[in-house]
């Protein structure tokens, strides 16, 4: 299998005012596989959204090679990022049109995402008024519709409430599931990463510190205590590296109630 | 409903003040009313009410072109913000005055000396708005836009005009707010006719009435193009905006 993504000693650095330059991304190396589906955990400040920057060609600033292929990007903001002068259908078709999508598949596109997404009813509300998690489905949508062979998404559901983005990760992994999408999902929460991805990177301090396979078969219930104790387990590691000290322990009485879950989750799995 | 209760409660507190004071020096209500009736019916009130409104669209077409791409330029570039915004200080401090009188010496007394200073004491104020605007878009959205391949005309026109857009706007309204009173002042100083030219005209008669005739004149007029037309247009342009409840 070609990878999709391939990354070669990339390497970024910010000037600051006082002419010392800082590397914010230190000779980084990563290959990533058509319809991986991979998160990069890290805290924030670590240099992940500047990967994304790279990988999106949004920054062309930098040292070492970073190519990507398979296709279109789609990228999904930690907001929304909907032009909120227009309807939720004339924010698809702002991006359709300018990724140059032939006008007559337009349709097809657009009622598929929206339907998988359940905003069938919603394409003509302007962003304002509909809630802040409808917004992000939105822009997942927006992502899709134009057939991205990868998928950037930058801490999308961070912004959420807990009960919304559980929702839309359950959405977005169903939907990876029939596209197959190559997804390079960036996020603080190991939680998280241990229900989405197929490989976790650690990132910290511009570096990859540490990759975790998920051993976990799909589909995956998010109440899973196999994905709990995996995010214990990659946090701990984390802990180990030493770089970004993470609170005591986890309690030694695995929580069955969801909700205890959460608390915990929010509590310890947000390094 | 509440607006024309407040501007029906003026008129009778206008009328009832007016009682005490002759004629001569406060005219009520229908005095002026009846005064501005006369005017009407003499008719070349309209040649007056013609040239000014031609002078105020005219001046304010040109402080705009004038206006409009300093802001964007000093919006855009921290250089030129940096050289630009201590003019734009002097641009505004500046009494409206002084621009008319150099602009009919240096350029005679013509409609176009008139025109200059007019647009030359509003450009300022508009520079402002949009320089305002301009810091104000939302980078963001450029990314997303860059993102999904749109082009640098595509985002110019759909990402960035609509942001900059109610400024432009704002700015216009603004604008018009001060070139009315310029106008008046520019006509005063240095045209045969016009609004000003007329208050001019009979302040030097001490005629009272007359004086507030026009003046009530020109409120009504002014009034009329906001409601009318500068509104309405806000309002559709805008029809995607949150209502704000206060």
């Amino acid at each position: 299998m070609n990878p999709a993504i391939e990354v070669a000693s990339l390497r970024k650095t910010f000037k600051g005012r006082d002419g010392t330059s800082r590397a914010v991304l230190k000779d980084l190396d990563l290959s990533v596989g058509a319809g991986e589906f991979l998160c990069i955990l890290g805290p924030s400040g670590c240099g992940k959204s500047t990967l994304l920057n790279v990988l999106a060609g949004l920054d062309n600033v930098y040292e070492g090679q970073a190519r990507v292929s398979g296709g279109r990007v789609g990228y999904l903001f930690q907001e929304p990022r909907l032009l909120p002068w227009l309807t939720a259908e004339q924010n698809l078709d702002f991006v359709l049109g300018s990724c140059k999508v032939p006008p007559a598949r337009w349709e097809e596109l657009k009622s598929r995402y929206l339907a998988m997404t359940g905003l069938s009813e919603y394409r003509d509300y302007y962003p304002h008024q509909i809630s802040g998690g409808m917004a992000q489905r939105l822009a997942l949508v927006r992502a899709l519709c134009v057939e991205p062979g990868i998928l950037l998404m930058d801490e999308p559901f961070s912004g959420l409430d807990e009960i919304t983005a559980r929702r839309i990760r359950t959405d977005l992994l169903s939907i990876w599931r029939e596209t197959r999408k190559t997804i390079v999902f960036v996020t603080h929460n190991a939680y998280e990463a241990c229900f989405l991805a197929d490989r976790i990177l650690v990132m910290s301090d511009g570096a990859f510190r540490q990759e975790t396979r998920v051993p976990i078969t799909r589909p995956r219930s998010y109440d899973d205590p196999a994905i709990f104790q995996l995010s214990r387990d990659v946090i701990k590691a984390f802990d180990e590296i030493g770089r970004e000290p993470v609170p005591s322990a986890v309690p030694a009485t695995e929580p069955t109630l969801v909700d205890d879950l959460d608390r915990h989750a929010a509590a310890r799995m947000n390094i | 409903m509440l607006k024309l209760l407040s501007m029906v409660a003026a008129v009778i507190v206008w009328g009832l003040v007016s009682l005490t004071l002759p004629p001569e020096i406060f005219p009520g209500p229908i005095e002026t009313a009846r005064t501005l009736w006369g005017e009407i019916a003499k008719g070349d009130l309209w040649t007056d009410l013609a040239m000014t409104m031609l002078r105020v669209v005219a001046g304010l077409l040109l402080a705009l072109i004038l206006g409009v791409p300093v802001g964007v330029l000093m919006g855009l570039s921290r250089r030129a913000e940096t050289v630009l915004d201590v003019w734009v200080m002097i641009g505004l401090t500046v009494p409206s005055l002084c621009y008319a009188i150099m602009a009919f010496m240096w350029f005679g007394l013509n409609e176009g000396a008139a025109i200059i200073a007019i647009a030359v004491t509003a450009a300022p104020s508009i520079t402002i708005n949009i320089w305002e605007g301009v810091k104000n878009v939302d980078t963001r959205l450029v990314a997303m836009a860059r993102v999904f391949e749109a082009s640098r005309p595509a985002i110019v026109r759909r990402v960035l005009m609509p942001q900059i857009f109610p400024y432009v706007m704002a700015s216009a309204r603004f604008g018009l707010g001060i070139i009315w009173k310029i106008t008046v002042l520019v006509e005063l100083i240095g045209r045969p006719n016009g609004v000003g030219f007329k208050l001019f005209y009979w302040y030097q008669l001490a005629d009272m009435r007359q004086v507030l005739a026009w003046t009530l004149l020109f409120t009504i007029i002014m009034l009329l193009i906001e409601l009318v037309i500068l509104k309405p247009i806000e309002r559709r342009i805008f029809a995607w905006r949150p209502q704000v409840a206060v």
